[in-house]
């Protein structure tokens, strides 16, 4: 099957490529980690992913882990799925790039709370680390997902007047909107900076037995992925600037190709 | 600097302002929130030292939200729901039911709700669940020669109710935004939930026998059983089915005594059927089911009822899993809704349905909800820390309070508000904006004046609040000009219903749910039975 490429062009098979070896090399190094665990006195578990000062098998692993991730991303992001709208641009390409990893991070937020439920009610072994790996990533999830959501220009609005507007005035409105979040934006990083860069600083951990250090990445995470939601809206609004103006239902949440794809599968056995 | 009556009325204004010129709703918050801060503080200190001030909450009161465990289980029950809609699980569910229910006048739009009820209690998102319904019923009702009127009313009325039957992603909000605890909002709302789903069923079977021609029945299937025939099919079939859930809690129990877990200990809650003394009860019912099975029923009649009726074992499996595990006590609501994804993917598998495209598409969706759900969410969350930090929310309830309305007087002009407001706005800027004003006012009422036939403990006034707000909600989802399910099945629909008829439709079943708040606001108890 022939899939359109986005934007990788001829770059795509290599792409393709690096993210199978990463996520192959990942897989073994996990073995590797699992056996070790099983059958070696020396061993590195979940407590040393986080602390990999020291210990050049745990940096290979991480290094490789995010390595693949970030070749998934890139890769998944050259295909647009039927409900999208296209990347325009080179922050549409950001966005939707950060955009997959945060899709691959929900899937694996499954799969942690997977492992932590049958560890802990099947074997009895609830893990320490299961909840706030979970939480850390989800972090990151909520925040590219409002980033994502930007770029797909599926923020919630409310239509009722501004369909009614005439064209300039539509326009000004759009405007004004941007440099309010602007606004926003920065008095955001100038009231929360220095709290953010201390305890990036510091690492500052959450404080529990797996310690992870959350406060010290997510305060200032937040602070960049705001910023590149503001720069998000400023691209959309010149994008957009020369656009059809169009009428909003409710019912745009509701994708014609989605509800063609429910209808397929309806009709799958009949 | 501006006094908190002027500066309530400023974000007031400035809300509808911004709202009006299509500012999205969470930024707009976002940005009253510096508004308000601006207007309370004076400029050198605000913005006097870069990197500090009071503007710090904004970002302080973002990160809280942020790392808010349960918040997790909002992308996890869209995904999950997101996988339900592409799987089969729905039509084979609606076959199932129509096979036992065909035969009864109007029981094809019984069999609607009933659906709808099933798929409510799987995930708690609505939207999906008004397409699935269209797509599936609505066709198959119109064939039948079924009221245009009465079918659209049943399936948009029934599909809404995803976010009063648990799990729900409005209570979750609702819990999250008030700190209130989700799973006693959850069991709280289930009698609610089923008393309206039971106004829809009455209504229906009502208006059908006394009109017959809503609702036509369809001409028999040749060797199709009937009457006593049916019922016991369905008996082999539960039978059986209850054969497997008793068979599998015994080998649970079994597992649990092999491994020592369920030894007695001491400030350890015992396993809910799980404990020694639970084999012989499970064993009993497992030996009963048998008996049913193979001396009552007969063999050959369980397994033809079986084939009838096996399109409602997936859809039990992935409510025994996601309520199982809430009410069970192995998980809390994030857990459950990830074995929920981890249960409809497994079905899925069984079902050979799953692709990975499926996945994917679904996570497309769920990231794609997920931030517009959560980043009104971030931008609520900014303004009512700013707000609250301004003495907010006191003044205005120090405001109404003082006004001297009688108790309920004050809680009908709520109710008013949130039925306006949701003919126009979504529910999660109504709970994410409003609550914060209204509940610690609720709260400070006399909790004894609440209800005309009895009241409930002042600790069950935040619960009781939630499922009314949540009835409230249900009656937005169709209330013109812009309930949303009426935008839902207006994409599904034959072209010649229009959204006039449609929601001409909707007016009965409006009725309906006005009727179930009103049980609701007259006696308050109904959701401490189950407390």
């Amino acid at each position: 099957m022939q899939v359109s490429s986005l934007f990788l062009g001829r770059f795509r098979e290599p792409v393709k490529k690096g993210m199978i070896l990463f996520c192959m090399l990942t897989f073994v190094l996990y073995i590797y980690l699992i056996g070790s665990r099983l059958f070696a006195e020396e061993s590195y578990g979940m407590f040393e992913m986080i602390r990999p000062a020291g210990k050049p098998l745990v940096q290979v692993m991480l290094a490789c882990f995010g390595t693949a991730l970030a070749f998934a991303s890139v890769f998944l992001s050259d295909t647009k799925g039927a409900i999208e709208t296209k990347p325009d641009g080179f922050f549409d390409l950001v966005s939707v790039v950060l955009g997959r990893l945060a899709m691959i991070m929900t899937a694996f937020i499954v799969l942690v709370m997977f492992y932590e439920v049958v560890s802990r009610y099947v074997f009895s072994k609830p893990t320490l680390w299961a909840n706030e790996l979970s939480l850390w990533i989800a972090c990151f999830v909520f925040l590219l997902a409002g980033l994502y959501a930007m770029q797909q220009r599926s923020h919630i609005r409310i239509y009722i007047i501004y369909d009614m507007m005439p064209w300039w005035a539509q326009k000004t409105s759009d405007t004004i909107s941007v440099l309010l979040i602007t606004g926003f934006t920065f008095a955001l990083i100038w009231g929360g900076y220095t709290d953010a860069e201390n305890r990036f600083m510091r690492m500052e951990t959450f404080g529990t037995a797996w310690d992870p250090p959350i406060p010290g990445i997510v305060k200032p995470a937040l602070l960049i992925i705001i910023v590149l939601v503001c720069i998000q809206a400023i691209s959309n609004l010149i994008a957009d600037w020369n656009k059809e103006p169009e009428i909003h239902t409710p019912a745009d949440e509701i994708d014609e190709i989605e509800i063609e794809k429910i209808r397929q599968t309806l009709e799958g056995k009949n | 600097m501006v006094d908190i009556g002027t500066l309530s009325l400023i974000i007031l204004l400035g809300m509808f302002a911004l709202l009006a010129i299509g500012m999205p709703l969470g930024f707009a918050s976002a940005f009253l929130a510096v508004v308000t801060l601006s207007l309370k503080f004076p400029p050198d200190l605000l913005w006097g030292d870069f990197g500090r001030g009071p503007l710090s909450v904004l970002g302080q009161a973002v990160y809280r939200q942020m790392t808010n465990y349960v918040l997790i289980s909002v992308p996890l029950f869209i995904f999950m729901a997101a996988m339900l809609e592409r799987s089969g699980i729905a039509r084979d569910m609606y076959s199932s039911l129509n096979v036992w229910m065909n035969r009864t006048r109007g029981g094809i739009a019984v069999a609607t709700s009933i659906m709808a009820v099933i798929m409510a209690a799987m995930s708690g998102i609505i939207g999906g669940e008004v397409v699935l319904l269209g797509l599936i019923a609505l066709p198959q009702m119109l064939r039948l020669g079924y009221d245009r009127n009465l079918a659209i009313g049943t399936i948009c009325a029934s599909g809404s109710l995803g976010t009063m039957i648990p799990p729900s992603i409005v209570l979750i909000f609702y819990g999250l935004v008030t700190e209130t605890s989700i799973k006693a909002l959850f069991t709280a709302s289930f009698l609610p939930g089923f008393m309206l789903a039971t106004f829809f069923i009455l209504y229906i079977v009502i208006r059908t026998r006394m009109n017959t021609s809503l609702a036509p029945l369809p001409d028999p299937i040749p060797g199709e059983p009937e009457g006593s025939e049916k019922a016991l099919m369905f008996l082999g079939f539960v039978s059986r089915f209850a054969m497997w859930v008793t068979g599998v809690l015994l080998v649970r129990a079994l597992f649990f005594t092999a491994t020592g877990d369920n030894a007695i200990r001491e400030n350890q809650d015992p396993i809910p059927l799980g404990m020694v003394a639970d084999i012989p009860w499970i064993i009993g019912a497992f030996v009963l089911f048998t008996v049913t099975v193979y001396v009552v029923v007969g063999r050959e009649r369980t397994a033809r009822g079986w084939d009838m009726g096996k399109g409602l074992i997936a859809p039990t499996v992935v409510i025994g899993v996601v309520l199982g595990s809430i009410y069970g006590g192995i998980t809390g609501i994030t857990e459950a809704a990830g074995m929920g994804v981890v249960a409809v993917f497994v079905i899925g598998m069984v079902r050979r349905e799953m692709t990975f495209d499926i996945v994917w598409d679904s996570l497309i969706r769920t990231l794609k909800s997920t931030g517009t759900i959560i980043w009104v969410t971030i931008g609520a969350a900014a303004l009512a820390a700013a707000y609250t930090l301004v003495g907010g929310p006191t003044y205005v309830a120090n405001l109404i309070i003082g006004a001297d309305l009688p108790t309920m007087g004050i809680i009908l002009v709520m109710m008013f508000v949130f039925l306006i407001m949701g003919m126009f706005m979504d529910w999660v800027g109504i709970v994410l904006l409003i609550m914060p004003v209204f509940l610690p006012i609720v709260v400070r009422l006399p909790a004894e004046e609440i209800g005309f036939l009895g009241s409930v403990d002042a600790r069950y006034i935040p619960i009781w609040f939630g499922v009314v707000f949540c009835m409230n909600m249900q009656v937005s989802f169709l209330s013109p000009p812009f309930g949303p399910a009426a935008f839902y099945l207006k994409s599904v629909a034959p072209p010649e219903i229009s959204l006039t008829d449609i929601f001409r439709g909707f007016l009965p079943f409006i009725a309906l749910q006005l009727c179930a708040l009103s049980v609701l606001l007259i006696w308050p108890p109904i959701i401490t039975i189950f407390l």
